[in-house]
């Protein structure tokens, strides 16, 4: 009985995870193919590995260059918004205050409307005033403000934190922020991991953003902006060949920046199963 | 509150500017004139939106319906003790991952009807009789469904996970000892302390699955004949037609697809607010 | 402890203003920094042309070398975001200085304003060497750009395959193509090969390279509009769209050609699997360099409706280049602009098969292009440029959209037709009231006469 049940899940997420890698092996075998290989079909495997795919997507989307930039909108906004939604949350969940019914209805507004090329034009004015309009902190700032399903995330994994605890804390005279930083944070880290992941994850794959902020500075674009001019090459027709190759590389940082997310959820159910 | 202060200047005074064109006629050109509610006049008879929003229904209906349960299984399953469980979740992970202008040109080779690795997998083991078209009229919409769960379950596996982290593990123990089988343990305990955090995992891939769009833009274009239109690729096309070589101009709608926008908006408001007050009706009596 | 937490804000917030503080007083070290290097003028040229891209970036790479004038040009290559790239240059006030225009988008830019006439820096001898064409470089008495390549429309089929099928000269008429691709389709279906494909992923993309240049062949407007009575009419559309259903409900299409991109369908000709197709002269480069054809293939005139030729088969240029309204260095960006313009550069356009050269004086001196294939696309008697439409925002359904549903899923083609003209005049009417487009009857309109300037025979 115990056995078949085993067998039975282990076939079940066998299959789960073939499905779920079978078109990333695509992609895989994809960016080693020709362009015309590629674009018929037909096959699954190359007919001859083309690795050159790999070193034309580096010098022609300027990955060494690019990646710095990437990585530091990335990183940016996924400190500012762990920061900025952590706080809110908090405050939020455990304080009453003045419109605060309102104040989360505007969270949610946001995220019922936003189709990012819509509100653009007035999010650039508003950086111009701000005399960010050529930097990376501009998008790093309007990313930061799209926090709202952070928020809406860590609310919920605060409402799952009993009260008692950082009540307690506050009656032994821990200050609010005292209590925040050392009792609420530690306790909200899944929530925080997995907030900080979908975070990198959205920065580093923004694209609208980066390519508005740097059409007058080339030098500050992002891995995305110049993955997405990989598609034009030198004839008419796409270049979806290194647009594969592409992806295949720049998905590496994410997939770091994940095992460290997961490290997140790892120590705690390790400490969960020993306690 | 930085929060607040960064969600109104940057979030919510960005909507108002651009909202304010849905009371005009404008195209992008010329003069902005005043047509008062015109534009919402236009949007109650305009056939094509109104069939768009069905499409959104069914489309999201057949997102959440596949990746949520998919999602709470696959987290529950990987939570704890299973070997391998790391390289799994990372597996679950990885499609979130991948632009979809990429997975477009993937999932054509693996669905088109011509040489699609899917159809020949299925009529070299005789499982269908002949080519199935599926991304033509009948199927496009189950194709973009399931592709659509394909890019989403991971991220819904990860939230659940996380949410499964906040269960203290003595919990599980002095169920077992009171002798509840997994099963049981996964209703009377799993499922009530997931309780919060669920009911935002879900409101969040309700918004999600009605907004999203730009999967299915790069997979069938809201094609074919409209079938796979959803709302908000239908507004992305009112504020951004392409013109491409050879093919018509094009008249840019700002002032209408403001208007179709707010409406949309109002639709997402409206399922969200249901459905949570509809899941805190639920919270009372379970 | 209300006290506290407002102190907490507080201080998020200063943090928050310091680094803002901190970022914008870099952000203005750099741009002195900017300003200061170099007297260069410094000039932006923006262009959504990709097949092209290498040869456009050694010109501007020799220009920058070369100049006398002490300007350094930037070249930027967008791609199908391009329309959208530009408008949010001129929101935020980071237009190009030099933008490439093409026949159907000059006409947007002109009425939004991004473009400044250029008559002031035209000689006489420049105003008699480039053609004018109303509508397409010029506006309202004024030019904006000045032509340089044109792109024609042809069927292009699979020599191999037509072979195989036993036919011997490609179709002239909507009958012979519906024919043709059925003969095609029996004889080759077994080992994957068929008659007909358009890239239907598109249905705009796909008829306004298709059922457009039959129509236009046949004397008919391409997009459904009548310079004679200026109105609307997509009647004379009915009998091709009867066809391209006909093959479609014979099963002469490629399957799946209804999430087909253009893509994918030039990599399945290359692989020899379609036997003809209607598109632009730019493919002959994409089988030479992207798509390796691996058949003997040539491009053939576009059929007509009944085989007679009644008007021109469209030749679609007339503008190139143009200056932007905001450009701070109009005056570099001329120098640049005639620079382009030089003989030598439009005579490799047309000779390294970039596209058909459009300026006569070019066309007489310029060699064929030596792209395989490229003869059957060089201009003819036939071909012509076609006045400019006017585009209306439609409500409901386009054209493109209804007829192709029609040919997918059948339906009262003159309803659908019905309902089309009387949207499109609407929308027309509604466009002229309020001064968006202007449209009037030509009574002496002949398509016939459109055709035979750029080629003798």
């Amino acid at each position: 009985m115990r056995t078949i049940g085993k067998t039975a899940l282990w076939a079940f997420l066998l299959a789960a995870a073939l499905l779920t890698l079978f078109p990333i092996l695509v992609t895989l075998l994809g960016s080693f193919k020709t362009n015309a290989e590629l674009t018929a079909g037909a096959t699954i495997l190359p007919t001859s590995w083309q690795l050159s795919n790999y070193a034309e997507a580096w010098r022609q989307a300027n990955f060494s260059a690019y990646t710095m930039n990437s990585l530091f909108v990335a990183a940016a906004s996924t400190i500012g918004i762990l920061l900025v939604s952590s706080m809110a949350a908090y405050v939020a969940d455990r304080m009453t205050f003045a419109g605060k019914r309102l104040y989360i209805g505007m969270q949610a507004f946001t995220m019922f409307v936003a189709i990012g090329a819509v509100v653009l034009r007035p999010q650039f004015e508003l950086m111009i005033k701000l005399r960010l309009q050529d930097t990376l902190w501009g998008v790093v700032l309007i990313l930061v403000s799209a926090h709202a399903s952070a928020f809406f995330i860590l609310l919920s994994f605060m409402s799952g934190i009993p009260r008692e605890l950082d009540e307690a804390a506050l009656i032994d005279g821990c200050s609010r922020g005292r209590t925040f930083v050392k009792i609420v944070l530690p306790l909200l880290a899944p929530g925080l991991g997995v907030c900080a992941l979908f975070a990198f994850r959205g920065a580093w794959n923004e694209y609208l953003l980066p390519f508005v902020f740097t059409l007058s500075k080339p030098e500050l674009q992002t891995l995305t902006v110049g993955l997405a001019s990989l598609k034009y090459g030198v004839s008419a027709a796409s270049q979806t060949h290194l647009m594969m190759a592409g992806a295949c590389l720049s998905i590496v940082p994410i997939l770091v920046a994940y095992v460290f997310a997961n490290k997140s959820f790892m120590q705690m159910s390790a400490g969960a199963i020993k306690g | 509150m930085p929060s607040f202060l960064l969600t109104v200047v940057l979030g919510i005074y960005p909507i108002g500017w651009a909202m304010r064109y849905m009371f005009y006629d404008y195209k992008g050109y010329g003069a902005e004139r005043y047509i008062g509610l015109d534009n919402f006049a236009r949007v109650l008879r305009d056939g094509e939106f109104w069939q768009s929003v069905v499409n959104t229904f069914a489309y999201a209906g057949g997102k959440l319906a596949l990746s949520i349960p998919l999602a709470l299984l696959l987290a529950v399953l990987l939570n704890r003790g299973l070997r391998g469980r790391h390289v799994l979740r990372a597996v679950f992970f990885m499609p979130t991952i991948i632009s979809s202008a990429v997975m477009a040109v993937v999932f054509f080779a693996i669905f088109n009807a011509y040489n699609g690795v899917l159809n020949q997998f299925l009529l070299k083991y005789k499982l269908i009789g002949g080519a199935v078209d599926w991304l033509g009229v009948d199927h496009a919409m189950l194709t973009v469904v399931l592709v659509s769960v394909w890019g989403a379950v991971g991220n819904y596996m990860l939230l659940f996970l996380a949410g499964l982290q906040n269960i203290p593990a003595d919990v599980y123990e002095s169920a077992s000892l009171d002798g509840a089988n997994k099963l049981q343990q996964f209703r009377y305990v799993t499922l009530p302390m997931l309780g919060p955090v669920s009911q935002m995992i879900v409101m969040l891939a309700i918004i999600n699955a009605l907004k999203g769009y730009e999967s299915i833009m790069v997979l069938t274009d809201g094609g074919p004949v409209g079938k796979t239109n959803v709302m908000f690729l239908y507004v992305y096309k009112l504020f951004f037609p392409t013109a491409g070589t050879g093919a018509a101009s094009q008249v840019q709608e700002i002032g209408y697809g403001s208007a179709v926008a707010f409406v949309t908006a109002v639709i997402v408001g409206a399922v969200t607010v249901l459905y949570f007050y509809g899941s805190k009706q639920m919270n009372r009596y379970a | 402890m209300r006290m506290k937490k407002q102190l907490l804000l507080a201080a998020s917030g200063l943090t928050l203003a310091g680094s803002l503080v901190a970022c914008s007083g870099q952000s203005s070290e750099e741009e002195q920094s900017g300003a200061k290097s170099g007297g260069k003028t410094k000039i932006v040229y923006w262009t959504g042309d990709r097949h092209d891209s290498e040869f456009i970036k050694e010109q501007v790479d020799a220009y920058n070398r070369t100049n006398a004038d002490d300007i350094e040009v930037e070249l930027v290559i967008k791609g199908d975001d391009f329309d959208q790239a530009l408008d949010m240059s001129f929101q935020t006030s980071e237009a190009p200085d030099v933008i490439r225009v093409k026949e159907n988008t000059i006409q947007t830019f002109y009425k939004k304003g991004f473009l400044a006439p250029i008559d002031a820096y035209l000689t006489d001898e420049l105003k008699a060497k480039f053609p004018l064409m109303e509508n397409l470089n010029s506006f309202d008495g004024k030019r904006y750009s000045l032509p340089n390549y044109g792109t024609t429309m042809r069927l292009i089929y699979n020599k191999e395959l037509f072979a195989k099928a036993g036919i011997a000269a490609p179709p002239t008429t909507l009958a012979e193509l519906v024919e043709d691709a059925k003969k095609i389709t029996a004889a080759g279906k077994a080992n994957g090969e068929y008659g007909f494909a358009q890239n239907f992923k598109s249905p705009g993309s796909a008829l306004g390279r298709s059922a457009r240049v039959i129509a236009e062949t046949s004397g008919y407007g391409g997009f459904g509009y009548d310079f004679k009575t200026a109105r609307y009419d997509f009647a004379p559309f009915k009998p091709i769209i009867e066809a391209f259903k006909q093959m479609k409900d014979d099963g002469s299409m490629l399957p799946g050609v209804e999430s087909l991109d253009i893509d994918p369908l030039r990599a399945q000709f290359a692989e020899g699997k379609i036997g003809m197709y209607l598109s632009f002269s730019a493919e002959a480069g994409v089988y030479q360099s992207q798509f390796p054809a691996k058949i003997e293939w040539a491009a053939a005139p576009a059929p007509s409706i009944d085989g007679s030729v009644n008007g021109a088969s469209g030749f679609l240029g007339g503008q190139w280049l143009a200056i932007s309204s905001e450009s701070e260095h109009k005056d570099a960006a001329w120098k640049f602009m005639a620079y382009m313009y030089g003989d030598q550069i439009l005579q490799q356009y047309q000779e390294k098969g970039f596209g058909i050269a459009m300026v006569p004086s070019v066309s007489a001196v310029a060699a064929k292009p030596e792209v395989y294939g490229i003869d059957g696309f060089l201009p003819t008697a036939r071909d012509g440029v076609w006045p400019v439409y006017p585009a209306v925002p439609v409500q409901g359904a386009k054209s493109d959209d209804a007829f192709f549903k029609y040919i997918l899923s059948g339906g009262d083609l003159d309803a659908i037709v019905a309902d089309l003209n009387a949207r499109y005049n609407k929308a027309l009417d509604a466009a002229i009231a309020s001064g968006d487009v202007k449209a009037e009857p030509d009574p002496d309109f002949d398509p016939a006469r459109l055709a035979g300037q750029y080629a003798d025979e």
